[in-house]
């Protein structure tokens, strides 16, 4: 069996050695003690002696060579035993990955003037950093993940980690914004965070690698990190530059995060944490007049205004501005103009005697736990609709309607961002109080900018309720995907003839826009009246 | 004895014979001596050899060939009475420890400890903090030695002016050798022994060569020359004490002169001088090759070695058979090399440990702080009610008016209104009545009453013994007053300004400050240095300083600067209570202030800074008369640009309360500093610095909180001008301080 000689520490402060004399050949016998080489260090010139017996097979350095200490210089083995290249290859000059082979370790001499260790120090010293661009053994890069069917590329919102942390399996590493939503990305494998390849900001296709991990004393070198960057194969590990190693140039670990694309802002430490304690994002701040950063006042001002929450809201706006769209507003103009394109809708109106609902729903929220909106009545009739009218949750797929196997309605909320129309799911199943509750989850995690793709996964109609901007009645568009889309208007006192008397009552519009190709007239407007007929009779509600 | 020098080589030492027949020795005495010789020549052939091998390291400075010298005075004088050591001190420790040594195991045990000290172990006389240059066992009346040539002879004069105090009948024999008699403190301490009358036997010795400067001159060619006169007993003239001239290589001589000097200066409390011609073997350090000095003369005065000169008497006078001789050589031999394994043996000191035995453990009670805390408002809120009423009220006269609204003070709170100087007086006295053990010296404290008058009356009550008037000597006055707290006095040193600290320096850090660490925790040094700083009365550059900065860069040191009549008393008494060195500076300008001053016995906690005015906008640090500078700024801030800014006097700045700092900048976002001192590593970047660094409990530091870049208002770096509008413009003024404050907002 071969065992590798390495060049040992042969003082206290010796890091590499030069190759003086080679005082042996390929085939020699060599017994332990004899003197191998002559290696010139820092301090002097000292001989080399042999740890172990054995036949010379290999001598993997050439005289007037520096290398660093632990580097393995010969390979000892039986008579006319053959070394394979693996063997050689594998050892790679890197400690950590020749820790499965049975390394024999020279004895190190002892100086004149200093005892020498009992132990030699380069067992325990860690792997240099070669400037080879192979990645270390152990070592493995995270690639950005496709986090939804639709998603080809993400933005990194937070980078949760910093080099040098551990992480296990699962951990969050980063948020991530797709085209739904922004998700959490949960690291693949355990380890050690070496390199972040990404910054704060950056959109970044599916697949870049974004991370690397490795064991805690692994140094990923710059020429690996460039290899990876520009997306280079995966390197092959080549012996002649493992046993000789280069300049080490080791990858510091930054100071701190990377500086965010758009320069540096320039805000008082006090600031800084008042920012990061109410949830305001310094980059949308600006400083005083004639003052040079931002302080506490500035953030506290901002605070209060709301004009610069981290959830990011929109900028006043003033005449001649140009408004860089956001990407959720791309997202809507892109699906709206897509809607308009390929649904050909027609459009329902009707009137819904909202009085009893407005008195029953009063009655229920002095008693109730959970306060129930209009809104949630509104979808609760929907749903029991759309279980009698099933034609109403097709969508065309090729010579089929495929209709839904459950109820999910979509609800347009509009956020400082822009709009969205999560999904509340399932909602034949679930009573008045739980759509109740399960929407104002909805809501709460869409203004925290926290729903997962599911949340913005399927749905067969959506609500859209302008009714608290003072709306009478409108036109919605349909979310393509989704086969029609409720409009809701205000609930107004209008004179209603009724019973032979004109009688005050509260009256709200729905308008009913429909994709033509899954229903017709009849179908939809029997759903839109018995929409209608289920509010106007409380009795259908139980909560 | 005469004032004449007598030279006492001149005349027959006595029979060791007929000492022993007259009952003055006893042969046993003598062996002993022998033993010691031996011991401590061991003990250096042995530290030499270890140098060697770097088993010991650091400087030592070897005894040999003098130990004839320490043996035999420290056999000449009595338990209880104390010696101060020098350069090369490892023979008085030596000679004095196996005089107090009871048995045999005892004295082991004493070699022990100097071996571990040379090694820089745990089981040392000093725990490894001291080593040889600072090596002494202070529990037996052992001064110590120095690494500062003739730094520990002013300590031996305030020994001795202590053990004169406490009349308990000790004297104290202050070691020096040649080298240190051509420096101020050798000049000040003789010149303040002999006018204090205290019982102080100075022994020169005489070894020819400081480093390697001949004292009187020396045939080898291109040597120098330290002085103009062979017999520095001669200078004993210049003060007016009796000195004589002995064979410091004969233990016996050294003795007898040493014996009759102590009995002289018990007797009289009077000093006298001994001066010792003695020779060292080895150089002044291990690397000196010695071309100073010729192998002729380096062969006749080992003729003469101690051990040789000793022997030969008792083997002559037929007392000891040289088999008794080699006896005693080989016990010293052994003990020396016990002590050696004991020493290699020992640990290490612990590296938790450095920062252990600085200080001496100080607290207050927690009602104390809190009731100060009170106090102190209580204070400032009669302050203000009696500069409102001098305002308000009238009267014929400005003295009227005053008199007036010291009375609506004491009726309506309870206090007395005070000058800065009577504050400062009635600390000093109520603490002189407390304690028998403070006592008074400096520059003009007595008849004059002090230079600001801040000790005006103490010498009426207290008398000549406890006020003691000394000559212009800072090194001695501050020396002195190391020295009598070593040996249990609370001596308050008065220095006429800060500025003439600098003459004082060392003293005050290398024996004020460090006395305490350097000899392992086992010396505590109770004094407070009384000056007065600042600029305010167009002095210039030698009287207007503040070099506070200076004085908090010593570590052992406490520095207090108060701002108030309040504050000045009740902190002047924690100084003199306190077991630590307290440098105590008021400013010049303040003596004439007036404040409130509680009637009933109180004293404020060092190390707690006082809240003068609170705020909420930005934090300002200040202590000392830029306290009521900042205070003025502060109210003009309010009126005018409603900032509303907290005043913190710091009162002691070191130990600072950064906490109280710490706590306000949370609140203000924001800080500014003024001193009156240099800027340049100053006090107000110490702040900064360490509020920078403060942790708070919520996990944030200082810097977190800060909301804009702290601001230093520091003197200009510039010598203090006379003239007054220059004077001005040199220091942070309440203009200036408001300016500021508004740039920073």
């Amino acid at each position: 069996m071969p065992k590798e000689v390495r060049l040992p520490q042969l003082g206290q402060t010796m890091e590499e050695g030069t190759i003086v004399t080679s005082l042996v050949k390929v085939g020699d016998k060599v017994s332990k003690g004899d003197v191998l080489f002559e290696i010139e260090t820092d301090k002097a010139t000292l001989e080399m002696e042999s740890p172990a017996e054995g036949y010379v097979r290999k001598i993997l350095i050439d005289v007037g060579q520096t290398v660093a200490v632990g580097t393995p210089v010969l390979i000892l083995g039986e008579q006319n035993e053959e070394i394979s290249q693996t063997y050689i290859d594998s050892l790679s000059g890197l400690q950590t990955s020749a820790a499965s082979t049975p390394a024999v370790e020279t004895p190190p001499v002892p100086s004149s003037s200093t005892p020498a260790p009992s132990t030699p120090a380069q067992q325990s010293s860690p792997s240099p950093a070669t400037g080879t661009a192979e990645l270390p053994e152990g070592s493995r890069v995270i690639s950005l993940p496709q986090l939804g069917q639709t998603m080809e590329e993400g933005t990194i919102v937070t980078t949760l980690i910093k080099i040098g942390d551990e992480v296990k399996k699962g951990d969050v590493l980063f948020e991530i914004e797709t085209d739904k939503a922004t998700l959490e990305m949960e690291s693949p494998a355990a380890g050690f965070v070496k390199v972040i390849l990404v910054e704060v900001g950056q959109t970044l296709p599916i697949n870049t690698p974004i991370l690397i991990l490795a064991a805690k004393d692994v140094e990923i070198s710059q020429a690996c990190i460039e290899s990876i960057k520009s997306g280079g194969a995966a390197p092959v590990i080549k012996p002649t530059e493992a046993s000789a190693p280069t300049t080490a140039q080791s990858v510091e670990a930054p100071a701190e995060r990377p500086i965010p694309t758009g320069g540096r802002v320039f805000a008082s430490p006090r600031a800084k944490m008042v920012a990061a304690q109410l949830g305001v994002d310094l980059t949308r701040i600006s400083p005083s007049p004639s003052a040079v950063r931002i302080t506490e006042a500035d953030v506290r001002k901002a605070a209060q205004t709301g004009t610069a929450s981290t959830a990011a809201a929109p900028a006043k706006y003033g005449p001649g501005q140009r408004i860089a769209i956001n990407r959720l507003q791309r997202i809507v103009a892109e699906k709206m103009l897509l809607s308009k394109q390929t649904i050909p809708c027609f459009y329902l109106n009707i009137q819904v005697d909202m009085t009893e609902l407005v008195k029953i729903r009063t009655k229920l929220n002095k008693s109730g736990d959970v306060k129930i909106s209009f809104n949630d009545f509104i979808i609760k009739a929907v749903a029991m609709g759309l279980q009698h009218y099933p034609i109403m949750t097709g969508h065309l797929d090729g010579d089929y309607i495929q209709l839904a196997d459950t109820i999910d309605i979509g609800l347009a909320i509009s956020t400082e961002q822009g709009l969205v129309a999560p999904i509340v799911k399932d909602v034949g199943t679930k009573t008045l109080r739980e759509i109740a509750v399960y929407c104002k989850g909805l809501i709460d995690r869409t203004r925290a900018d926290k729903l997962s793709l599911d949340d913005l996964t399927g749905g067969c109609i959506t609500v859209s309720n302008l009714g608290g901007f003072g709306i009478d009645s409108f036109i919605p568009i349909v979310v393509p995907g989704q086969t029609s889309i409720l409009g809701v208007g205000r609930i107004n006192d209008v004179c209603l003839p009724m019973d032979g008397n004109i009688m005050v009552r509260k009256v709200m519009n729905l308008n009913l826009s429909v994709d033509h190709k899954v229903a017709n007239g009849a179908d939809a407007a029997q759903f839109l009246d018995f929409v209608k007929k289920t509010l106007e009779h409380t009795d259908n509600f139980t909560t | 004895m005469s004032l004449q020098v007598e030279d006492m080589r001149n005349k027959a030492v006595p029979k060791l014979g007929s000492l022993i027949k007259q009952r003055t020795i006893t042969l046993d005495n003598a062996k002993d001596w022998l033993r010691t010789i031996y011991e401590i020549r061991f003990f250096e052939d042995k530290v030499f050899e270890l140098l060697g091998q770097n088993l010991i390291k650091g400087a030592s400075h070897l005894y040999a060939g003098q130990e004839a010298v320490a043996t035999g005075a420290c056999a000449a004088i009595q338990i209880g009475d104390v010696i101060g050591s020098t350069h090369r001190g490892h023979g008085h420790c030596g000679a004095i420890g196996n005089k107090y040594a009871k048995d045999d195991q005892a004295r082991q045990t004493h070699w022990n400890r100097m071996m571990a000290e040379l090694m820089g172990r745990e089981t040392g006389y000093c725990s490894g903090r001291g080593g040889s240059m600072h090596i002494a066992d202070v529990m037996n009346g052992n001064l110590g030695s120095t690494g500062i040539v003739g730094g520990n002879i002013p300590n031996a004069v305030g020994a001795a002016l202590a053990e004169k105090y406490k009349a308990n009948n000790a004297v104290v024999v202050s070691f020096f050798g040649d080298g240190s008699t051509n420096t101020g403190a050798f000049h000040e301490s003789m010149n303040m022994a002999s006018v204090l009358k205290v019982p102080l036997v100075a022994i020169i010795e005489n070894n020819l060569y400081g480093m390697s400067v001949p004292f009187f001159g020396s045939p080898v060619e291109g040597a120098g020359c330290a002085a103009n006169i062979e017999h520095i007993a001669q200078r004993s003239a210049a003060y007016g004490v009796p000195a004589r001239i002995i064979d410091g290589q004969d233990v016996v001589a050294v003795f007898l002169t040493v014996r009759e000097a102590a009995d002289y200066a018990r007797k009289n409390r009077q000093m006298c001088m001994i001066e010792a011609k003695t020779y060292r073997w080895y150089g002044h350090s291990r690397s000196d090759p010695r071309v100073y000095r010729t192998k002729e003369e380096e062969k006749a005065w080992k003729e003469r070695d101690p051990i040789t000169v000793l022997s030969k008497k008792l083997l002559e006078e037929q007392l000891c058979t040289q088999q008794e001789l080699d006896a005693v050589r080989d016990k010293a031999e052994a003990t020396i090399e016990s002590a050696t394994q004991f020493g290699l043996d020992s640990a290490w000191p612990d590296p938790a440990d450095v920062t252990k035995d600085v200080y001496v453990a100080e607290s207050y009670p927690d009602t104390l702080v809190t009731n100060e805390k009170n106090a102190s408002s209580q204070a400032m809120k009669a302050t203000e009610a009696f500069e409102t009423a001098v305002k308000t009220l009238t009267g014929q006269t400005k003295k009227e008016i005053t008199e007036k609204a010291k009375e609506k003070i004491r009726s309506e709170f309870g206090m007395n209104v005070l000058l800065m100087k009577e504050a400062l007086i009635e600390a000093q006295a109520e603490e002189m009545r407390r304690d028998k053990n403070v006592i008074l010296e400096g520059e003009d404290v007595g008849i004059y009453g002090g230079a600001y008058g801040a000790t005006k009356g103490l010498l009426q009550e207290f008398g000549t013994k406890r006020v003691i008037d000394t000559a212009i000597s800072e090194a001695a006055i501050v020396g002195a007053a190391v020295g009598a707290a070593l040996r249990g006095l609370r001596p308050i040193a008065e220095l006429m300004y800060v500025d003439f600290i600098t003459i004082s320096m060392d003293q005050l850090m290398h024996n004020g400050a460090f006395n305490r660490y350097m000899f392992g925790g086992h010396a505590k040094v109770p004094m407070v240095v009384r000056t007065e700083g600042g600029v305010g009365r167009c002095i210039a550059a030698h009287h207007s300083k503040s070099l506070e900065p200076w004085l908090v860069n010593v570590p052992g040191l406490y520095v207090v600067m108060p701002s108030t009549p309040y504050d000045a008393k009740g902190l002047l008494k924690a100084a003199i209570r306190s077991d630590n060195p307290v440098v105590f500076i008021e400013h010049k300008a303040t003596y004439g202030q007036m404040g409130a001053v509680p009637t009933e016995e109180y004293i404020i906690p060092l190390g707690v800074a006082d809240i003068k005015r609170p705020g909420k906008d930005v934090t300002i640090v200040t202590y000392s008369r830029q306290t009521m500078f900042c205070l003025a700024a502060a109210k003009e801030l309010a009126e005018k640009h409603g900032i509303d800014a907290e005043i913190i006097d710091l009162r002691t700045i070191k130990p600072m309360d950064i906490n109280t700092v710490a706590a306000s900048v949370k609140k203000t976002g924001r800080l500014m500093t003024v001193a009156e001192s240099f800027c340049m590593c100053g006090t107000g970047p110490e702040i900064v610095r360490r509020l920078i660094e403060y942790k708070f409990d919520d996990g944030h530091t200082g810097f977190d909180y800060l909301d804009a870049p702290p601001v230093n208002l520091a003197a200009a770096d510039v010598p203090p001008p006379m003239s007054e509008p220059l004077e001005n413009a040199s220091i942070p003024t309440p203009d200036k301080i408001v300016a500021a404050v508004k740039a920073m907002m």
